[in-house]
Parts: structure tokens; sequence; C-alpha cells
């Protein structure tokens, strides 16, 4: 290995077009990306030219289901005629590097990472989540619902990224983190130059401002320590269940909600395909029992268990709350139940 | 660019019924044992796991083991009339093959229950994974089990559903067998009564005993509280729980009873383990 | 839209969704908003929390009922009354708004009139809410410098339906409650696109833009750029064709994405006229209960499959691109309506949907300006759009109604056509959950969806349900002078006692087999809020 490259490197503005362009003939890549109705989402980029590359606005959509599809499929299955049951699982997955991905939606994967890499590891998971390199842009400028100070994911990461750029204005402050990031700089070195103590110290001073511009205050940890207290009365969850109109829109949004369903979808009387789908624990569905019972009392306990689960229960089982302070709830429900109203509600109490 | 899959757990393995046996009209009682004749030899589980069945274009549905691993070769999956997936498993006939998957869960903790009396309590399809372990102690005589009392409950005489065992356990020693239905009929000379009701004639050492209990929500609600007025610690009264399941594993999120999986940290469960949970089986 | 018509000159919301959430007093009425209109739903949420006051007027207690400050559980059918009563309220308190009504309006006197000379306890006591309730709801809607009511079906689906929205258009220019931002009528519509369809003139007597057949520079519009002679009298209405019997005067029907086997009240009418038919042909995404019956079915691409435009409920025009190649052999129904139309000797040639919508904007004032160019980028235009300039219409009637001065339409309590008796003691009603959409044509395909939306259930009150002997989960029978159904029992206390509520989503419970057939005389509409009915328990 190269030891010249050092873990802390420079890469001027001008040259980040043409390390993607270098980098998009070797490996399939995704990018934040503005299309024609003015939405910037992270999109699989076949050339660069014409692609308007967006680092200036918060993504629509976290880059969850690059890694975790949306509907996916298992394995197609067979029955034939002398009975046999066969199974052919189904699984591409390419090197692709994922460029642009902010704090939030980086420590939203590596939450997947523990979710879906337990003891019995998720394979459909895994061989994507191998074959991909994460690259993360530190946010120097807060967006209006950000709150990622909060939940410890934000806006700059200690660990996780295989690369994390800083913006310093004329120039991107790049570090390296995992084995694979520095790779990629080793690779293309011609692209980089080590970065100067004066680069470190610039670096510094972005994450220290960046700390100070967030436009909102969401005091998760307070409102865990009143959830753990068990000090919340109901009546807040009968109000946000009364504004929740049922649309899953949460969780599907969410960077860091996991759960889906399983299901058989028949493509003939022979075969069929087994597939995932994303599931939502706000749905009344997700818990109902063959024969009717519910262990979840959906109107009033489904949005006290969705919450429950972010800001209790993930905080018991691994160590800190699973939400990572992205915002998008905010924008996307209908009804307002989102999880910073929740936590102003839970601290609002006397 | 395709990959081979190693370790797939969400992948079945295909299973033939060799035998169905009818335990009531909602109940049958599936033999099976898995294609590849290797894979049936080595395959071990404990009583209280649970396997994934697959039954073509209905998906899967989580099933206990009604056998025990004392008596290889197949494994009984007991199975009630509840939906879909089980409705077209019991349209099918000996020889016909489904999926399965597993072993999944944390099994009844058998070690606890060696030198102690056993109090079993079942309702309904309930007594299925009861009988696995059951019958796992009766075949280890070294296990030192002491007196053995089965409670069993069902909403009428006709719902009485394993029938054979109950008469088999009945002529063991040390073990006695106590029915009751919701419903009498006329031909019903026996108890009448919810099983709780025969709970009052438990006579067994208390301190020296633990109690299994396995049937619907409501019955295990009432079974424990009762259990517990009995004198019976919570940590020595174990109940296994049903939950919608999709993977079985601890991925997929259905199972979750606060920070706890019901596939992984279950379903079996000490009454002890439930009280700090918000656990519909358990809510007043 | 009758009603509006008649009362402003235009059948159209008169302000924005997003107006909604800058109001003061939102009064939502028939609307059971969070289930069917979840976009303005969030709008009503957003200006609660805001500070606005939601009074909510429907005979079920649904979740924007919970959600409301003042809930006026009034008894089927009897909007009349209760906006009578808060209207002679509002006059008693001095709450008008004198220099509206003065400077905008006319035929103030006969409304004024009827209100005095009313018995205020008596008409109170026709709604079935207390006096209280009603006094409240009245002033605080009275006194709003912003106030915006939104209805939808519950309050068209009468036969007095268009009788009451002119009532509601009364009460909104009695306290000048309309013709601004932020405040004004707003109706609901039922369908996606049924704004679009009634612009396009898919109404027995209007050309598109709402331009009467029976006006001859109107007609001779159309007949010069169709080159054809167009009729001058009005056509058949729905019901007039799905219930014209099978000796009626039509003999033969193309349906278009319609599902009257399952949507129309009365559905054994409809079976008659249907299997009298010589020629039935259908134009549908999946083989529907009215599509197995049909000689002939088109099978038609859906809203992913082809380019066209959709009109909402607040008339904005949103263009809905292609996004894949139509499946298998559909096609869009242009093309389908072209096709068909080129062998019954009628060649219509339009290489695109673009080149439809210039002609409408040709022939059409209100869609004047209104081109698929223009509605590329940004998020529509709202009609009126005169012109290519012009920057489309936020709210109407900005400095005069359309029909010059808005005009009060008196209007008394017209009992339904069927209530409760001896035989029948029950109301039915009849409506829409959350999950499925219409017939389930589409919503029953998605695995979600049924996993969600469950199968048909009838909400029965608690204490109905015990002097049935019926829980949850078991079954009744639910019989009608004209027909019956089997479905599940839910115990709810979202109806009333006396009242039921089930949805016509389920085709294994057909609710129009109890439907009645009677209809608003202007507007057409059935009444399909109300059926008398009786209850049983099912055999095992």
């Amino acid at each position: 290995m190269n030891n010249t490259m050092s873990d802390k490197n420079i890469l001027q503005k001008d040259h980040l077009v043409p390390l993607l362009r270098r980098l998009n003939k070797d490996y399939r890549m995704v990018l934040p990306v503005r299309n024609s109705s003015g939405d910037t989402l992270f999109a699989e980029v076949e050339t660069l030219d014409g692609c308007r590359i967006d680092l200036d606005s918060q993504t629509l959509a976290s880059a969850k289901h690059y890694l975790f599809p949306q509907l996916e499929t298992l394995f197609k299955y067979r029955i034939s005629a002398d009975g046999g049951y066969s199974f052919e699982p189904v699984c591409e997955a390419e090197p692709t590097i994922f460029f642009g991905l902010r704090s939030c939606d980086l420590a939203a994967i590596l939450y997947m990472d523990v979710i879906f890499l337990q003891k019995t590891k998720d394979p459909y998971y895994l061989q994507k989540r191998q074959n991909a390199i994460l690259i993360s842009l530190g946010c120097t400028e807060p967006f209006a619902n950000c709150f990622c100070n909060a939940t410890r994911s934000g806006p700059f990461l200690e660990y996780g990224f295989d690369l994390q750029f800083t913006d310093l204005g004329d120039r991107y402050f790049v570090e390296t983190g995992r084995v694979s990031g520095g790779e990629i700089v080793r690779r293309y070195s011609h692209y980089f130059t080590p970065a100067s103590e004066k680069d470190s110290k610039d670096q510094y001073q972005a994450s220290l401002e960046a700390r100070g511009r967030f436009k909102r205050q969401v005091h998760v940890d307070q409102a865990t320590k009143r959830l753990q207290a068990e000090d919340v009365p109901e009546s807040i969850w009968t109000e946000l269940s009364l504004r929740c109109q049922d649309c899953g829109g949460c969780a599907y949004i969410c960077p860091t909600c996991t759960c889906f369903t399983i299901r058989d979808q028949p493509c003939s009387a022979q075969e069929g395909e087994r597939l995932r789908a994303w599931d939502a624990c706000t749905f009344a569905g997700f818990t109902r029992m063959a024969g009717g019972h519910n262990p979840v009392q959906h109107r009033t306990q489904a949005i006290r268990k969705r919450f429950l689960h972010k800001l209790l229960h993930d905080v018991e089982k691994h160590g800190r709350s699973s939400c990572v302070g992205c915002g998008r709830c905010v924008d996307m429900c209908f009804g307002g139940v989102d999880i910073v109203r929740c936590v102003a509600m839970i601290n609002e109490l006397q | 660019m395709p990959y081979r899959l190693e370790n797939n757990s969400y992948l079945p393995i295909a299973a033939t019924i060799e035998k169905i046996l009818v335990e009531n009209s909602q109940i049958k009682t599936f033999v099976l044992s898995f294609n590849n004749r290797e894979f049936n030899e080595s395959f071990s589980y404990l009583p209280g796991q649970f396997m994934m069945v697959s039954i073509p274009h209905c998906g899967e549905a989580p099933i206990s083991f009604s056998s025990t691993p004392t008596r290889p070769g197949t494994i009984h999956l007991s199975v009630r009339r509840a939906g879909v997936l089980t409705d077209a498993m019991h349209e099918l006939d000996e020889g016909a093959v489904i999926g399965l998957r597993g072993p999944f869960g944390r099994p009844f903790p058998v070690d606890q229950l060696q030198n102690r009396n056993l109090l079993f309590v079942a309702g309904g399809i309930g007594l299925a994974p009861l009988r696995s372990v059951i019958n796992y102690c009766l075949d280890q005589e070294e296990g030192g089990y002491g007196q053995k009392l089965i409670l069993y409950g069902s909403r009428t005489p006709d719902d009485i559903a394993f029938a054979e065992d109950l008469r088999a356990w009945q002529q063991v020693d040390d073990c006695r067998c106590m029915l009751t239905v919701d419903q009498g009929s006329p031909d019903w000379q026996g108890n009448v009564g919810l099983v709780t009701t025969l709970l009052d004639a438990v006579d067994l050492d208390i301190r020296r005993s633990m109690a299994l209990v396995c049937g619907p929500p409501l019955m295990i609600r009432f079974v424990l509280a009762k259990l517990s007025h009995l004198g019976f610690k919570e940590k020595n009264i174990i109940t296994t729980l049903e939950r919608h399941m999709k993977c079985g594993f601890g991925v997929c999120g259905h199972c979750y009873m606060d920070d706890k999986l019901v596939c992984v940290d279950g379903p079996v469960f000490s009454h002890a383990d439930l009280i700090e949970l918000d656990v519909l089986e358990l809510r007043p | 839209m009758a009603g509006l018509a008649t009362t402003f000159g235009s059948g159209a919301m008169t302000n924005s969704i997003n107006e909604i959430e800058n109001s003061q007093v939102i009064l939502v009425s028939g609307s059971n908003t969070t289930d069917t209109h979840p976009q303005v739903a969030r709008r009503i949420l957003a200006a609660v929390d805001r500070g606005a006051k939601l009074i909510v007027i429907d005979p079920r207690r649904t979740r924007m009922a919970e959600y409301a400050h003042i809930h006026l559980a009034i008894r089927p059918g009897t909007d009349i009354p209760l906006l009578n009563a808060m209207m002679r309220i509002i006059l008693d308190e001095n709450l008008v708004d004198d220099v509206f009504i003065e400077m905008r309006t006319e035929n103030f006197h006969a409304l004024r009139d009827m209100l005095y000379r009313m018995d205020l306890q008596e008409t109170v006591s026709i709604t079935g809410v207390p006096l209280e309730d009603i006094s409240r709801a009245a002033r605080r809607y009275a006194r709003a410098q912003k106030a915006v009511i939104c209805y939808c079906l519950g309050v068209t689906q009468h036969i007095c339906g268009t009788d009451n929205v002119q009532n509601y258009s009364n009460l909104a220019m009695l306290t000048g409650h309309v013709e601004q931002e932020d405040t004004g009528v707003d109706p609901l519509r039922g369908h996606s696109n049924v704004q679009g369809a009634c612009d396009m003139g898919a109404l027995p007597a209007v050309f598109p833009g709402y331009q009467p057949a029976a006006d001859p520079e109107a007609r001779a519009k159309f007949s010069r750029a169709w080159k054809t002679e167009l009729p001058e009298k009005p056509g058949l209405t729905l019901l007039d064709m799905t219930h014209g019997g099978p000796g009626g005067a039509v003999r033969g029907m193309v349906i278009v994405g319609e599902n009257p086997m399952l949507s129309d009240p009365t559905l054994g009418k409809v079976k008659k006229t249907l299997e009298g038919l010589d020629f039935l042909a259908v134009s549908d995404l999946y083989l529907t209960e009215t599509a197995v019956m049909a000689d002939v079915v088109f099978p038609a691409a859906s809203f992913a499959e082809k380019t066209g435009t959709i009109t909402n409920s607040e008339r904005r025009v949103q263009l809905v691109r292609q996004a894949i190649a139509p499946v298998g052999s559909c096609l869009p129904d242009y093309r389908i309506i072209m096709e068909l139309s080129g062998r019954l000797g009628f060649a219509m040639e339009y290489d695109s949907p673009a080149e439809i919508m210039e002609e409408i904007a040709l022939l059409t004032p209100i869609y004047g300006g209104i081109y698929h160019d223009r509605l590329e980028a940004g998020w529509g235009l709202q009609w009126p759009c005169t012109d290519r300039s012009h920057p489309g219409t936020p709210f109407l009637h900005k400095y005069s109604f359309t029909r010059g001065r808005g005009h009060f339409s008196p209007t008394r309590h017209l009992p339904p056509s069927e209530t409760p008796d001896e035989e029948y003691p029950m109301i039915l009603i009849t409506g829409r959950f959350y999950h499925h959409f219409h017939t389930g044509t589409m919503t029953r395909k998605s695995p979600t969806l049924i996993r969600e939306g469950g199968g048909a259930i009838v909400q029965v009150h608690a204490a109905d349900a015990e002097v049935l002997r019926v829980r949850n989960g078991d079954q009744v029978t639910i019989t009608s002078r004209r027909g019956t159904i089997t479905v599940q029992v839910e115990i709810s206390d979202q109806v009333s006692q006396g009242n039921l509520f089930t949805t016509f989503h389920f085709a294994e419970a057909p609710v129009n087999e109890l439907t009645v057939d009677a209809r608003d005389p202007r507007a057409q509409c059935p009444e399909y809020k109300i059926s008398a009915v009786r209850i049983e328990k099912a055999g095992p």
C-alpha cells in the first residue's frame, strides 16, 4: 500500500466532477441529482453529462432503498407436477459508490447494519452493503427541519464513512474513515493533495460553526428520560393518534425504518416469487394475527409504539435513539405526527 | 451480476407430509420429514421452538413443534385452521410437499425443569407446543422430574385434541391429566368450566414446581394471575406467546414487544420476563 | 354543483385548497375529510394548529368530528333546518354582514322573511341537535373574519342535495364569507377528475366549459368545429340511463371507467337495464362487475400508462405524464374513443393528448389558456384561465359573482324519500373507508390495502347491537324494500343509535342493492345517504 497518502486530504472543487466522472467509469454511482420537477433525489447516474448534481439541498428521500429496496424479490419458487417445491434465490449487487450522503443518512445506514447484520445475517442486505462505498458530505449548513446534533448523528461523524467530505468554500476536506475510503484516495491519488494544518483547522472550524446553525432545538435525550421514567400521560398518544391519517409515509420516508412484510406473488399456477416489501408499524395489519387478535390496539397504541421504539426501546437495546434527526417526517406527515412534535409534546409536560 | 447466496435464512427447505393426524375438526397434526435425507438426519431442535411453514402461493406462518427431538426422524407440526395459509394447509394430502425454515426461537428451559414437579396448563391449540415438552420430559428418565399434572381446557368435548397423547400420559406413573370444557354436551361427564377452575385442584408442592402455560391470550392472562395467587414465583411460570411473524429471526420487526422480539427473545418467556413489558396477554 | 351555480353562478370551489390553512373558522359538512380528502384534512389540521376553530356537521362521529371544537351530529337529511336555525340565530343576534348583503347580493328579503316566520324550536328539534350547540356554531362562524365551508357528498347525496348546497351558500353570503382570499364555499369532489369530466361537458345539458347546449351561439360554435349538427335538447342523466329498464329507450351503451353494477343505487334496476340492452361495451382496467356483463371489453390504460390532465376540486388542471408503456394491448381512452368513432362514421384525428388540449383551449373559454407546454413547468393552472398569458385564478368571485350578484335562495326542509318505519326502523348511511377507493377495482388488488382495508363491515351502535344480540364480528343481514345483503358487524361509537354505516367498496356485500333510487331533481344525485332498513342477526 502506498503510504504517502495520509488519511486527511484536499480535493479542489474544480476537480470534483472530473473525479466523479473518473469514478463513474469504474463504479456504479449514486448521487444527489436535481430532476426536471426541481426535486433533489439520490439517483443512479449513467453519465455525468447533463446531470444536475445538487450538493446544496437535502434529498427528499434517503439512500435507504438502495440497500433495502422498497420491493425486493427474495427468491422464485416453483411447484412441479411430481410434488416438487423448489426455490431459486435472486440477488444482484454491483460495486456502487454513494456520494453526497449527509451524516444523518449515513448514520441511518450504520443503524441498518445493526438490524440486518445480527447473528443471523440478512444476505440480501449484506451483498449490497459489502458492495457499497459510502462517501458522505458533512453539513456546514443544516436544513430547516434538521436536528442531527440532538441525535448525535451529525452534522459531522467520527466514523462509519469510507470518506467524509467537508466543504471549505473553494475546496473539500476529505477524511478517510474505512479501508475502502483509503483505497479510493490511493487509486485516484492524483486528484488529491495531503491536507495541511490550516486545512484541518478550517475543517474543525466549519464543523463547530455548523453546530450553531440549527434552526430547531429538539431535546431528544430529555424526551427519552421522561419515557424511561414513565412520566408521559396517555393523552399525548391520544392526540397524536387522532391526527394520524394512517398513510405509513413516516415509516417509508424514515431512513431508519426497516420493517418489512413478506408475501408470495403467484405468476402462474406453478410459479411465483416471494417478495419482501416495506411495512409500517403504524398499520393495523402489521401486528394483526390470523383469527383477528391484535396485540396492538390500533387506534390508541400504534403511534405510541412507533415513537417508543425510536425514542426508548432502541435506546435500551442499542444504546442510542434510532432517530437520526433528518427532519423528513416533519414535511411528510399530513397530520403533523412527526417525531419533532412528539418530542416537544413530551417535553412540554410539567 | 447475480451472486450465489450462502446461508440464506429466507430460503425454505422442502419437506414431505408423511402422515396427517386429524385431532379435531379444526386441528390437524402434520408428520413431516425433509426431502433431503442427510438434512433430515442431522436436523435438531428443542421443545418450544418453531418453524416458518411455506405453503405454495400462500406465504409463510410460524408453527411450533408439537413433537419432541427425543423421537427423531420426523417432526410434528400441529396446525389450527385460522386463515388463508392454515386453511390451504388443511387441504393438503399426505405426500404433499411444503417448505420449512428453522428452527427459530428460544426453547423451553428444559434444564430448569429437572428435579421439579411440572404443571402443564393448556387451552385449545395451546396443548401443541406443550405436547412437545411433555413428551420430551417423559422420554428422559434421567431428568428426575417429579409429579406431572396436565390441565387441558377445550371449548366443547368435540374440540378435545391429542386424545391419543392424553390417554398415553394418563398411563404414565406420576402423571395425571385433568380435562375440562367450556360448554358440555349430553354425553360429557367430565368437568365443565374454564381451565382456571382446574387450578383449584392442584395439589403439588408449589415450591418445587414449575408451571408451563399455553393458550389464547385471555386464558394466559387469567392462568398466570391465578398461578401467582397459588404461590408460584414469577420466574417459575413459563409461557409461550403467539405473534404475527414474517422472518422468524429478528429482522422484519413484526413481533416487537417493547424492545424484545418474540421470535428471538421468545416465544418462550417466563412470567418474570413479561412483567416488565407492555404485553397483550397481561394487559388488564 | 347545481346549487352553487344558481346562487353564485359557478359550481366549483371558490378558494384554493391551501387557503384553507389561513381560515379562522372552518365548517366541514358531510365530509369524512381525513379518510377521503387527506390533503384537505392536512390543511384543516394546520389551520387548527394556528388557532382556527373547527365545526363539523355529520351524523357520524368521524375522525374530523372528534377533532372538532363543535360537532353537530344531525339526524341524516336535516341540513336545511340546521342551517335555517343557524341563520335565524345570526339574524337575531345581529351578526349579518349588512354591507356585503347590500352591495353583493339580491333577494335577501325573501330569506329574511322566511327565517323570521320560522319556529326556531320546531326547526331545531327536527335536527336532533341541542339549540345551545347550534347557537355556538352559528356565532363562531358568523363572527370570524375568514371562514370557509367545506362540504362533500354528505350534503349532496340527498333528494334535497341542491337545496342543501344553496343553503350553505345562503349562510356564506349572509355573513359575507365568500368572495375573498381565504374565505368561501368549497365543495370537495367525490372522485379525482370528476371536476375535469364536468368541465369537459360530461353532463346532459352542457358543452365543455358549461356552455349550454340550449344556447344557439354555443351550439353553432361546436357544430362548426366538429362539422356536425349538435342536439339542442339535454341528454339523459346517469340514472335515466342505468335505471331505464330493459325496455327503455337506450338500446346500447359504452361504459368507460365506471362500475354501475356496484356504485349505482338500487342495483336491481341497474342489472335489469344492462341485461336488457342490445349491446354493451365496457372500457376499464380490470374485469369489473359491470365489465363481465359486456359484449365487448376494451382494456384501458391506467394513469401510469398515458399522458393527460386531471382537474381537481380547486379547479387546478395538472398534467399527468406517461411513466411506462401500456401493458399488453391496453390503450388510453382517447385512442379507444377515436377508434370507435372512426368505425361509427365520424373520423377523429388527434395525434396526441396535447393536440386535444389545444382544441379544448380553442373552444372552452375557462380553459382558454391551458396548454400542455404551460402545464409542464410548475403546479398546473386553475381555471378560469382565458388565454396564454393568463396566470390562472386561485379564488373565484373576487369582485363579483360570476352571475353578477349572489342570489339568496330560501329553502325549506324536505324529508328524505324514505324515513324509518316499523318494518324498516333504521337508517342506513353509505360512504367510504380510508383504504379502499369506490368499488375497489384497483385497491382490492393491492396486498397492503387488502390487509388494511379488511372486508365489508357495517358500523352498529353498541345499544342497537345489544338489542339485536350481536357481537363484534357476527354476521347480520340488512334488508330494505329493494334487497338484502349479509355483512359483518363492527360495534362502533362513530354511528348514533338508530343509524348504520357501511361502504360500497365490497362486491360481496353490494350495499346498493339496498339504496333508494330517489334523486335530487336538479342535480340528479341519488339519495345514497338515507335508506330505511332493518337488520337481523344472520343464521349460523
